[in-house]
């Protein structure tokens, strides 16, 4: 593929496409692999799977004990880690940019883990004590029902971290299979950024992972219906309420994806209108509004913390402005604003490679290819009143959405 | 790549300190205020952090929305925390709008108003915010741990407690506002594509006659070390593992030792606890052990959080490891430990904000900016011997333990 600086791109003859952005005024470099699978990817019985794989790829090599890949990523002084979503698993590092030949040649071992069989029941524990953990948060529950009702019946709906019982139940077979599946070379993509050469990223790449096989899959992957509907979880044990209001939004892909940005910074990022009508009233400590998406589906989330007895108070707050901001026209200072932040941001990110890699992952990931810091503020400067009206006709939110209430409180009734 | 760093004592009596870094495409800057939790009255407790909530929200010339808007206008992103001994004040903006940062933060320090409503608003999301600490079990627990083992005025939490937030008024927000906001107090660090006589320039002229320019707010506090093991019943599917360990503050000659041996202990997925408590055994998901520094002192804590049947045998795991840190330890582990610290700070050294953030500590530390080359060296220097050393002088007893959940650990190692 051709790109033009700073980025450079290659593929290799298994199909691994290598993306690197040439960043020459900073010390250190990131660079990851992207596994191009994720918990949408999985059957019922195997929900977590992804995610435990994750933990599993830092168990164990043909050349690596876990603990050598332990000891070898502390040698460099590397901050390695790795995260899994519904549609990605990203395993990553920042090392000094001299380093980043060693540190391509640990993550390339890592992605043909041996899944070592002693290490499976030990790290089974650890994921266990995981979801425990998401349990005991609030912010985590309520998160999970938003998942299990706005995209029920769709494989979009389980948590990343799977069920118990499904982890608990998972053998070390049924793993490998999914493995083998999809951690082929052209399913996955290095990506790097910092002080590096290209060509000398390529040749690394080509020596580590050259051999691997190609496995030919064909993601199936199908977008969901965002559901509407009204869902209660009534859970003793929490002090506060979350409400959450979810709405279905422009896809990642979506031309109007970075005007819905906008719209949902409008809506509730800092300065924004939840702050100062909601949290700023003193109904909710926390409240602001986010996207979720992916390549083929979003959804804009307004969403607030609240004592259990102003639940509806909290609710009628964000139905509130949901329905202003479709109905009035948003004035041109507030988009100015967002604008002016957008651009302060993206200096900011130009000289941080974890970041860039982070944003080059999304673009090559959902987009085919990266963006520039200066083709992203060209983006947002097309943002105006109009796009975020045509959006918002587009995607509306002024409707029922699906209201998700969690919390000590059974409110709505559950009926 | 090429850093100059200068330190200054303005006649206005700020003290800056500034790191140029001309190819940088963003400026950050930090202000600290000497002035924290320590500070309030002991029936006012979360009064600082009510003051750091409310003094943009409104100035002399602006309402609250205005000087956010106005910070918008230029595309800062602007925050502030409450801490013990400061209230912080930081920004990040594009080179060219650096004087109007400065000239904002200057007009809401110097002119805040106040107003009632959102006074009373930061009292109630106080309380909001106490509530769901309770839904934040880990959050919880390091309130706990922190207000058990540093004692009655360092331990104390910014969000306060619910009966001394109930107290808090108007009347006392200004008072306290009045009594430590001069510049006397004020520590300012700037890093990025800025000059320090611009930044020097720009600060004397926006804060100039803001209060006494005499120093102060520097004073020591000691912590009252409360060696007690306490358990507290809560409802949840993990228990809580917290303990706090008397550490040693930044300017002891010993303390880049003690920095190599949290390296070693917890600083990366070879460390000790890591190892053995997660990787070995998957009694938990995270473990950690981290350092804390009021001025002039140091406190070390180690937490976790593991399943019911399995928080005894990572708290008695944890414990081992604290006890038999020297026992078997090797020159490779040492020197894994250092060079985690040094690629930390080539890291942090690429970020603007972060570089800003350390430089804003050393004038909080040590009085001035210390160079990255200087406490690298020291780094380097730490032998096997030092660490050994270390431990026999500073032993981690007695010990602050709190523990959180449905089952109260009957470990057999529960000596404070």
């Amino acid at each position: 593929m051709r790109m033009s600086p700073p980025f450079s791109s290659h593929t290799l003859s298994n199909g691994l496409k290598i993306v690197v952005e040439h960043m020459p005024g900073v010390n250190t470099a990131a660079a990851g692999f992207l596994a191009r699978t994720g918990a949408r990817d999985e059957v019922p019985s195997l929900a977590g799977v992804s995610h435990f794989l994750e933990h599993m790829c830092f168990k164990g090599t043909p050349n690596r004990t876990a603990r050598q890949i332990n000891l070898d990523f502390d040698n460099l002084g590397g901050h390695p880690n790795a995260f899994t979503s519904q549609d990605r698993t990203l395993y990553h590092a920042v090392t000094r940019a001299s380093d980043v030949d060693k540190q391509i040649d640990i993550l390339a071992d890592m992605m043909r883990s041996t899944l070592v069989p002693e290490e499976f029941e030990t790290e089974k524990q650890t994921v266990l004590n995981e979801i425990a953990m998401s349990h005991d948060h609030l912010e985590y529950v309520a998160f999970d029902l938003v998942l299990d009702k706005v995209f029920a019946g769709h494989s979009l709906r389980w948590p990343v971290l799977g069920y118990e019982d499904a982890i608990a139940a998972m053998s070390r077979d049924q793993m490998n299979d999914y493995f083998q599946q999809h951690y082929a070379p052209d399913n996955m993509i290095l990506l790097c950024a910092g002080n590096v050469d290209p060509q000398q990223v390529f040749t690394t790449a080509g020596r580590c992972c050259g051999q691997w096989e190609p496995s030919g899959l064909r993601r199936k992957r199908r977008p969901p219906t965002i559901r509407t509907g009204i869902a209660a979880k009534q859970v003793d044990r929490f002090n506060q309420q979350v409400i959450a209001l979810c709405f279905a939004g422009p896809p990642a892909v979506d031309t109007m994806h970075d005007t819905a940005e906008a719209t949902a910074i409008i809506l509730g990022g800092d300065n924004s209108r939840l702050f100062w009508n909601v949290v700023q009233t003193g109904l909710s400590s926390r409240a602001g509004a986010w996207r979720l998406e992916y390549e083929d589906c979003a959804m804009l989330i307004l969403f607030g913390i609240t004592e259990p007895q102003n639940a509806e108070k909290l609710t009628d707050a964000l139905r509130a402005e949901a329905a202003r901001i479709s109905h009035e026209p948003v004035a041109d200072h507030e988009i100015q604003r967002v604008k002016n932040k957008q651009r302060t941001g993206l200096a900011v990110e130009g000289e941080s490679p974890p970041h860039r890699l982070n944003q080059i992952t999304d673009d090559v990931d959902y987009r085919g290819r990266p963006r520039t810091v200066e083709q992203r503020v060209a983006q947002v400067e097309a943002i105006s009143a109009r796009t975020i009206s045509e959006c918002l006709e587009r995607y509306p939110i002024d409707g029922d959405g699906y209201l998700i209430s969690v919390g000590p409180r059974d409110w709505p009734a559950s009926s | 790549m090429i850093e100059s760093t200068t330190h200054r004592r303005l006649e206005n009596g700020i003290e800056l300190a500034c790191a140029t870094l001309p190819h940088r495409r963003a400026v950050a800057i930090e202000f600290r205020m000497l002035a924290g939790t320590v500070d309030d009255p002991a029936d006012r407790l979360g009064l600082a952090r009510v003051v750091e909530e409310t003094v943009a929200k409104g100035t002399a010339k602006r309402d609250a929305r205005a000087v956010s808007d106005a910070f918008d206008a230029i595309g800062a992103s602007h925050s502030s925390w409450t801490e013990r001994e400061c209230l912080r004040f930081t920004s990040l903006t594009l080179p060219e709008y650096v004087d109007r940062s400065i000239e904002l933060h200057a007009e809401f320090l110097r002119t805040a108003t106040f107003p009632q409503q959102f006074v009373d608003v930061a009292v109630e999301l106080g309380r909001h915010e106490l509530q769901a600490l309770d839904d934040d079990p880990q959050a919880l627990a390091d309130k706990l741990v922190g207000r058990q083992a540093y004692g009655p005025i360092l331990g104390r939490h910014p969000l306060g407690e619910f009966e001394t937030l109930d107290r808090i008024t108007r009347d006392d927000v200004v008072t306290f506002w009045r009594s430590t906001f001069e510049t006397g107090r004020m520590q300012v660090a700037t890093a990025g594509a800025i000059e320090a006589d611009a930044a020097a320039d720009s600060l004397q002229r926006h804060f100039d006659g803001f209060g006494s320019p005499d120093s102060c707010g520097r004073d020591i506090r000691p912590i009252e070390f409360n060696a007690a093991r306490t358990h507290y019943p809560k409802d949840t599917q993990q228990v809580q593992i917290a303990l706090g360990l008397r550490g040693l503050p930044k300017g002891h000659p010993e303390y880049f030792v003690q920095r190599v041996v949290l390296a070693i202990l917890s600083g990366g997925m070879s460390s000790r606890l890591f190892t053995e408590v997660r990787e070995k055994q998957g009694l938990v998901y995270w473990v950690s052990a981290w350092g804390e520094f009021p001025r002039g002192a140091g406190m070390l804590f180690v937490g976790a959080s593991s399943r019911i049947e399995h928080c005894e045998r990572a708290y008695a795991t944890i414990f081992r490891e604290l006890d038999r840190l020297t026992e078997d330890i090797t020159q490779e582990e040492l020197d894994r430990a250092i060079t985690q610290i040094e690629v930390s700070m080539v890291i942090r050294g690429d970020r603007t904000g972060a570089r800003c953030g350390e430089l804003a500590d050393d004038l909080f530390h040590y009085g001035q900016p210390v160079p990255v080359e200087e406490k690298l060296a020291r780094v380097r220097a730490v032998t096997l011997d030092d660490i050994k050393r270390y431990q026999s002088e500073h032993p981690w007893r007695p010990r602050s333990i709190v523990t959180l959940g449905p089952k109260e650990i009957e470990a057999q190692s529960t000596e404070c």
